[in-house]
């Protein structure tokens, strides 16, 4: 099992589905922890008629559920232009947080969203990004490499911003890299998936939700944080557990699509810190990660996705455990032939800033 | 580095902690927060940031960087300072976390109970003003934000030191009670000094006010005065626009402008002297406050 949560964690993440009676001191101490994991929408959501909570404390938690309000109402409201674009001649299919809004799932309240994710077939890729472009949409500006970087090897484009709106919108054609090595045909995604109410817009199946968020979460990018991550698959687990025969869906798509692996961390780690309940067959039918590979992810991820110390800089074992996590990512994401040159230019374009950038770049908006 | 190492400052409407090995910063600190006394550390802070000397790569050595919650938000500042960062960004996270009001963009000073609110864009002349007022008998409520509170409609002090900049050091300066902190030279916004508000101000810090008079100041060099009254529906719209999180707080923003606009009476003031508009917002103040 997973090294032990400290007290603090564990009352973090207790409270970010029941009420919480503590002191202030602590409840800083959480509330802070809670911000820097994009955590505090939840914790909110949950203490919203907790008595207990001290005054100051209230006023931090209005603040967030405020923020967090606002973040839905923009998300809603591009989701509500995005569907103006959607004929019916394809599916086009919501991901993550927004499909836990339209769905209005209890894992979606407090959860903060940075952007829309959309999937689509990929013969209709082009035609959707046109779409996009006709109606307002703007791609992020990219160097000629970044740009084929995304269109060759990555399962997304480029992201678009609509001038003037707060969140990007990222187009996929599928839900793990072309080049990685959990790549599979997303087909079965688009079959499997459902509608949704009042919206032209489909999501995944609820299996498929929580392997592609095991997916997001364990293979996808930088995982510095990502604690919120495994806060979603908890949500979705329990969401979806009480749906009969769930988990001999969950487990056999997973064989299906070759998700195994991260399905098992998802679970593992879920169980782990939240308490997820699942029944013992289901990860014993999952094939288990050696126990060299076990070992090391046991140490690993609770470095790199639970919150250091908030009054210190990471220490050098978190510093360490984000590399190693990282250098892990990019050799699912591609093979070495091609990682190391591109890395070697990341690396190049990262020094050549270093020595050009000037700083304080950001007290631009300093009022 | 423990929780009883931090320094706590009550500023009213919220309260900062701030930790720092650097002695100069230190000593800075005492000297703008002078009257501000020493909370208990352990107490809740809305804001906790510790100034450190950054490390790493060569080229940040001898400079300063701010770290908040394990992260460090901004680039790194020359080391000297280390003051003007953390007055700007413990504002910053200020108006990342205090979304339980509305802030506006203004400069607030009072009469016993009662508020007259300055919002300006920057390099309107806003702090200026706000110190001059401060400095002609009126208590300081805050300079950066000014902090109405949607329930009560009440505003609540922020006692933080006013950032004057370039001519304004000399101007204010040169009162007989102004007390600035150092002289930070060549900043991205030019020269910047802190203006320390008077003890009795800060002793009151948690002494809130009702709006009554709103003046969107606007400095002229040479021009003459110019007050011109607004209605309500043109006060309402510039309180947005002078606010950092009208767009966040939706209706309840909405609401807290509107209520405000329609229970203050609001004027455009257009200036080149300093004393001519204080005597003229004094007569202002005594016929509709």
């Amino acid at each position: 099992m997973t090294p032990p949560l400290s007290r603090e964690l564990q009352l973090l993440l207790r409270a970010l589905s029941e009420p919480l009676d503590t002191d202030s001191a602590t409840w800083e101490r959480l509330l802070r922890l809670a911000r820097m994991t994009a955590l505090h929408g939840r914790l909110a959501a949950a203490n919203r008629d907790n008595p207990t909570v001290p005054a100051p404390v209230r006023r931090h938690l209005l603040s967030a559920e405020r923020v967090c309000a606002f973040n839905n109402q923009m998300l809603r409201a591009e989701l509500a232009a995005l569907a103006a674009l959607c004929d019916g001649s394809f599916p086009v299919l919501v991901l993550k947080g927004g499909a836990y809004a339209l769905q209005n799932q209890r894992v979606g309240h407090g959860r903060f969203v940075s952007d829309v994710d959309l999937l689509v077939p990929r013969e209709h890729l082009r035609t959707m990004e046109q779409g996009l472009r006709a109606a307002g949409w703007v791609p992020a500006q990219l160097d000629p490499y970044d740009e084929r970087y995304y269109r060759d090897w990555s399962h997304e484009t480029p992201p678009m911003r609509f001038p003037g709106r707060f969140l990007e919108v990222d187009l996929h054609h599928a839900i793990t890299p072309v080049t990685g090595s959990l790549h599979f045909d997303p087909a079965p995604l688009f079959d499997a998936s459902v509608p949704l109410a009042d919206s032209p817009f489909r999501t995944l199946s609820a299996e498929d939700q929580v392997l592609h968020a095991c997916v997001h979460c364990f293979q996808d990018g930088d995982l510095a944080l990502r604690v919120r991550e495994v806060v979603d698959i908890d949500g979705l687990v329990r969401a979806a557990a009480t749906q009969h025969g769930f988990w001999t869906r969950l487990v056999g798509r997973a064989g299906q699509l070759g998700l195994q692996r991260p399905l098992w961390y998802g679970l593992h780690f879920a169980h782990a810190w939240m308490e997820t309940p699942l029944p013992q067959s289901a990860l014993t039918a999952l094939p288990a990660p050696s126990a060299l590979a076990r070992r090391l992810m046991d140490r690993l991820v609770p470095l790199v996705m639970l919150p250091p110390d908030p009054d210190h800089p990471p220490p050098a074992s978190v510093r360490v455990a984000r590399l190693a996590m990282l250098a892990r990512y990019h050799l699912q994401r591609m093979p070495p032939s091609m990682l190391l040159p591109h890395l070697a230019r990341k690396a190049t374009v990262r020094l050549r800033e270093r020595f050009t950038h000037t700083p304080a770049q950001n007290a631009e908006n300093q009022p | 580095m423990t929780p009883s190492a931090y320094r706590l400052i009550d500023l009213g409407a919220a309260r900062v902690a701030v930790n720092s090995p650097l002695n100069d910063f230190n000593a800075h600190l005492d000297l703008v927060y002078q009257h501000h006394g020493d909370g208990d550390p352990l107490s809740f802070a809305d804001v906790r940031v510790s100034l450190l000397p950054s490390r790493g790569m060569r080229f940040w050595k001898g400079r300063v960087s701010l770290w908040s919650e394990a992260t460090c938000p901004f680039e790194p500042y020359p080391m000297r300072s280390a003051l003007p960062l953390f007055e700007w960004g413990s504002n910053w996270l200020l108006a990342q976390r205090l979304n339980a009001y509305l802030l506006l963009h203004a400069g607030v000073v009072a009469r016993d109970d009662r508020a007259l609110i300055l919002p300006a864009a920057p390099g309107s002349g806003k702090s200026t003003l706000t110190c001059a007022l401060h400095l002609a008998g009126w208590r300081f409520m805050s300079d950066e934000f000014g902090v109405l509170d949607p329930d009560s409609g009440n505003l609540l002090p922020l006692l933080k030191p006013a950032a004057l900049k370039n001519r304004s050091i000399a101007i204010i300066g040169a009162h007989p009670q102004a007390r600035l902190g150092p002289v930070f030279p060549g900043t991205r916004k030019g020269d910047v000094a802190h203006f320390v508000p008077l003890r009795d101000s800060i002793v009151e810090r948690h002494r809130h006010a009702r709006p009554r008079l709103v003046i969107f100041p606007r400095y002229r060099d040479g021009g003459t005065l110019k007050c011109t009254p607004l209605d309500a529906a043109n006060t309402a719209m510039r309180l947005g626009l002078n606010s950092f999180n009208y767009r966040t707080l939706g209706a309840v923003g909405f609401d807290a402008v509107v209520r405000l606009a329609r229970t203050t009476r609001a004027f455009e003031l257009e200036y080149g002297d300093l004393s001519t508009a204080i005597a003229h917002i004094d007569t202002l103040f005594a016929e509709h406050a």
